[in-house]
């Protein structure tokens, strides 16, 4: 029942935020197109030819093009899977009648405050570290050999790093939805001789899907430019078995400065965002609809 | 208690030097990486500031990888965020040509610019212009562990080849004590495993480039270097490897779970000190190794203070950097720290004291320095200078994507064939997008 | 409502979930514990647990060698600076999307959220160049800027959905009573949302407390938050596990005791619209 006038007012209230987001948007997007087109190197200056597509060529021809793509996707899947399928568990855990539940809560919760820097270095170095780290004590304690996970499972072991500081966040998000289930259709169906599981499966799940919609929603975009915690346990390697595209371009772009071709990465890099939004939009549109 | 109470002074007395700062009339901003000489320099300013009270310091102190992308990403595109900033051997020549730097002939006759050492002080020298001071300089060389050598019966020679390393190495190896007969860099990086690779490829008779600039990494000096390096530290090497950089291997032998490393001199210094090393007393040091081709495995390199062109106070850096790298910096040290833990490798007239002399590895050190040099870094002739690195742009991104692939050799996950014919191809083709092949 | 539970089955309950969130907890304890024990201590073999003896020399070095208080106050300007800011121009937004939205408003939503799954690495050089002309490198002002932009899709968002639970009858009625547009929102609008705008503020402060890649790149020395003071011990020469735990608990335990305090608002408005 919008009136007109509301409606101008209303979206006077949004330009703010939206040319904001534009600008935001389009300038370093623009920049990032033109300079995708050009030779430019920041340690060699010079007058920066026009080069046609030849930075696309030299990216997508790119022997860690390929892996990083997949590896991106590993990424963000793997830690999706680990997040809501712990999630879940640890919700339905939480649930539950306890004692101390708010201490519980509070320390299930920690992860999320700690900064990412923060939490490869104290993975990498005080637990993964295959000499001094403490699992390489716990493998030699049973007479094991240490493994050595960021060479070995490189991608697992981020995949491991990140899923820690996102599984909180999930916990949360799912809990909230678990106990906003009405209780008492619960023991109505338990009275019916529903066990737990079919329980689970056509009551709970249900309940939860728009959370877990949100969960994946937002997980995704941030979990389609980690970097941090790449750069600071295993700088892509060993070989390129965890660079993802973000940790490409930044190697191009920031290592080797050649601005050019690190652009033309993240042109791609823009398009495949672009393309996963519109995916999530759609699975959004189905499952909240609000 | 009595910590706490210091760290409340501390901290107050940070602050007031925080407001003091305002009252100065040019303030530095000082890039520098996050090393141990780096870090007592941060504490000795005072000496600086008292001296020069109208100038002003902050640090920004980085870890190494952050602080080169940093500097270089602010002196290319003229970001005037740093007023000095503290580089290596490899970005001195390239941006001394490209004028990013400030000549640095100017500094006053007490500074005694032909006291530096002159292997140091011709990388950085271009065209005739010193473009940066050294703070430190370095090359490489063995550091082994005395009391382990003798136990296994044997001794190390002053300048040990390839072969009497691997030896020793199969001798003091004892997992179950968790003691690793060698210790290297397998972290990858054109400053981590390429610069002790690099040098090591040297040594074997192996180069980067031929004459034509065509990489070398399909030829059997590179093969037989990367082999024998895998095969001694898969057999010999701690766990864990191919994610060590000098650092990790710095803490390793400290702890002394090492017999050997070959590393940069200035780890010297803080393998004797008996504050952080439980080995301290135990270290012997040799030179570093050879295959009896002519060309030893060692490199060179100088961190060094340089400041940008287009500062704002250009007059009050040249001070400091005239002050942070003179004689009388290096007694203040001494004076404050010992002279063990004088920084290293930059002037004659250190090696010339006789105090130094007393110091373990201050001959070591100095021979090693001596001994490399960047003009002639190989066995067969090449085109470009530089002893672990070589000196063009390109190099860094080629390097690091190299040692990446040197790297996954040894955690195994990729063999040494591949990983040299991925190296070739991938240094083919960035040569090609340079201009340097047709 | 209340169902009868065992206390046997309680018990299990709180044994399992105290196992778990003791192993969730375990880094950050470790963190903690390992910033008071000396260099040779924080390696030893076995690994120290409460049996070693505690000191502060870690935290007085790294206070030595780093204006720690600096750094946190920058860490404070930014992240509570640009939450205010992304407030500002988030409310409006997200109440006129909420309350008169149109064909476009979820497209617009979703629009804006994609932005934020641009690589930030692929701009870098861009944002650089335009920060330099512009004065902002190494200021707080610039983060501030910055920090708002790349959060703001993530505020407006929440603050949609939280928004969308308000219902719509009681606007409709003070309408009636003659309300202003103007007094619409602030007396009737504003006290209901007020739980979601604490929320969002909550986790927009934390998301820019962690923020390293910005923070870290436009800034050198003024405007340095504690993202660029763990940079600098980050890989150290020699041992370093205990001075990088006393780093990284004095970058986390702000932060971290903020959200401990106020995670009854944070977990209220941290639902995203999913719960019905």
């Amino acid at each position: 029942m919008a009136t007109k006038a509301s409606r101008t007012a209303a979206r006077a209230m949004m330009s703010p935020s939206v040319i904001l987001l534009l600008g935001w948007m389009l300038i370093p997007l623009a920049l990032t197109l033109y300079f995708s087109f050009l030779r430019y190197n920041l340690l060699m200056p010079g007058g920066n030819p026009f080069v046609g597509l030849e930075n696309y060529e030299y990216f997508f021809t790119d022997p860690a093009f390929q892996t990083a793509v997949v590896n991106t996707l590993l990424l963000v899947g793997g830690v999706l899977v680990v997040t809501v399928v712990g999630g879940i568990l640890l919700a339905l855990l939480l649930d539950q009648a306890m004692w101390g539940q708010g201490i519980v809560r509070i320390l299930v919760i920690a992860p999320f405050f700690v900064m990412p820097t923060v939490s490869a270095l104290v993975w990498k170095n005080m637990f993964m570290n295959p000499v001094n780290g403490l699992f390489a004590y716990l493998a030699q304690s049973v007479g094991l050999e240490p493994f050595d996970f960021l060479a070995h499972a490189p991608l697992a072991s981020i995949i491991g790093i990140v899923s820690w500081q996102w599984l909180p966040f999930a916990t949360l998000i799912l809990l909230t939805a678990l106990q906003s289930l009405d209780s008492e259709q619960l023991e109505a169906a338990e009275m019916d001789g529903a066990g737990p599981f079919a329980r689970f499966r056509f009551m709970v799940l249900p309940h939860m899907a728009r959370a877990i919609t949100v969960v994946i929603l937002i997980e995704t975009i941030f979990l389609l430019s980690i970097f941090a915690e790449i750069l600071v346990t295993t700088n892509g390697g060993p070989g390129n078995a965890s660079t993802n595209l973000t940790y490409l371009i930044y190697a191009q772009s920031l290592l080797q400065f050649d601005v050019g071709l690190g652009s033309a990465g993240g042109v791609f890099a823009i398009i495949l965002a672009n393309i996963v939004a519109i995916f999530l939009m759609r699975m959004i549109g189905r499952n909240l609809d609000a | 208690m009595n910590k706490t109470i210091k760290t409340l002074l501390g901290a107050t007395m940070l602050v007031a030097t925080g407001t003091g700062a305002y009252a100065a009339d040019t303030t530095l901003t000082i890039a520098t990486v996050n090393n141990g000489d780096m870090i007592r320099m941060q504490g000795l300013t005072e000496d600086f500031t008292k001296a020069n009270p109208g100038i002003a310091l902050e640090w920004v102190t980085l870890e190494e990888n952050v602080l080169r992308q940093r500097v270089t990403q602010d002196v290319a595109t003229k970001g005037g965020q740093f007023d000095i900033m503290t580089i290596g051997t490899y970005e001195v020549p390239i941006w001394g040509k490209q004028g990013w730097l400030v000549s640095l002939n100017d500094l006053p006759k007490s500074y005694d610019v032909d006291d530096l050492l002159p292997a140091i002080r011709g990388g950085l020298t271009v065209d005739g212009e010193l473009y940066a001071a050294p703070f430190y300089g370095e090359s490489s060389m063995v550091m082994y562990r005395k009391d382990l050598m003798e136990k296994a019966g044997m001794e190390m020679p002053e300048a040990p080849s390839w072969h009497a390393i691997r030896r020793a190495a199969a001798l003091m190896t004892d997992k179950d004590e968790g003691i690793y007969g060698i210790c290297l860099r397998g972290k990858a990086g054109w400053g981590e495993n390429m610069a002790f690779l690099t040098a090591t490829a040297n040594s074997f008779g192996a180069r980067w480039f031929d004459e034509d600039w065509n990489p070398q990494f399909d030829s059997p000096e590179w093969k037989e270097a990367l082999t024998f390096y895998i095969d001694m530290m898969n057999a010999y090497g701690p766990p864990g490897a191919s994610s060590n950089g000098f650092n990790e291997n710095l803490a390793l032998f400290q702890q002394g779970k090492c017999g050997m490393w070959i590393d940069a001199t200035v780890a010297a210094s803080f393998v004797t000190n008996p504050d952080d090393s439980t080995v301290a007393d135990k270290v012997g040091f040799a030179l570093a190794p050879d295959n009896g081709l002519g060309k030893r495995g060692n490199w060179l390199w100088a961190w060094s203070l340089a400041i940008p062109a287009g500062t704002d106070d250009e007059d009050a850096a040249k001070k400091f950097v005239a002050w942070a790298t003179s004689k009388d910096y290096l007694a203040l040290v001494a004076e404050n720290e010992g002279w063990a833990n004088v920084p290293p490798g930059t002037r004659t007239s250190l090696y010339e004291n006789e105090e130094y002399a007393k110091v373990p590895f201050a001959k070591m050190t100095l021979d090693s320095i001596n001994s490399a040099d960047p003009t002639a870094p190989t066995v067969d002739p090449v085109p470009y200078t530089g002893v672990q690195f070589v000196a063009i742009p390109e190099f860094q991104g080629i390097a690091t994507a190299v040692g990446q692939q040197f790297s996954a050799a040894l955690a195994g996950t990729t063999d040494v064939d591949t990983a040299l014919a991925n190296a070739q191809s991938l240094a083919t083709r960035e040569m090609k997008r340079g201009g340097y092949l047709k | 409502m209340a169902r009868a539970i065992s206390t046997h089955r309680k018990a299990l309950n709180t044994a399992i979930a105290w196992l778990i969130a003791a192993m969730i907890f375990f880094p950050i304890l470790w963190t903690v514990l390992t910033s008071f024990k000396t260099e040779a201590q924080a390696i030893a073999d076995p690994p120290l647990f409460f049996g070693f003896d505690w000191t502060l020399e870690n935290y007085t070095t790294v206070q030595d060698r780093s204006n720690y208080f600096r750094h946190f106050w920058n860490s404070v300007v930014i992240s509570v600076g640009s939450t205010l800011l992304g407030l500002a121009l988030a409310v409006p937004a997200a109440w006129s999307m909420a309350f008169v939205p149109s064909k476009h408003t979820k497209n617009i939503l979703m629009w804006m959220l994609s932005t934020k799954m641009l690589p930030p690495v692929g701009v870098l050089v861009p944002i650089y160049l335009i920060f330099r002309d512009w004065g902002l490198l190494d200021t707080q002002i610039g983060l501030v800027i910055v920090l708002t932009l790349i959060n703001l899709p993530i505020i407006v968002w929440m603050l949609y959905t939280y928004f969308k639970e308000i219902p719509g009858e009681i606007l409709e009625a003070a309408r009636m009573d003659g309300a202003s547009l103007k007094s619409e929102v602030l007396y009737v609008l504003l006290p209901m949302a007020v739980p979601g705008i604490a929320s969002t503020m909550l986790l927009n402060i934390i998301l820019a407390w962690n923020e390293a890649f910005w923070t870290l790149n436009l800034t050198a020395a003024k405007a340095a938050p504690l993202t660029a003071f763990i940079a600098s011990y980050s890989s150290p020469e020699g041992l370093f596990y205990a001075k990088l735990s006393a780093a990284s608990t004095m970058a986390i335990a702000p932060i971290l005791i903020m959200g401990w305090f106020s995670q009854k608002q944070l977990v209220r408005g941290l639902t995203f619209g999913a719960v019905k």
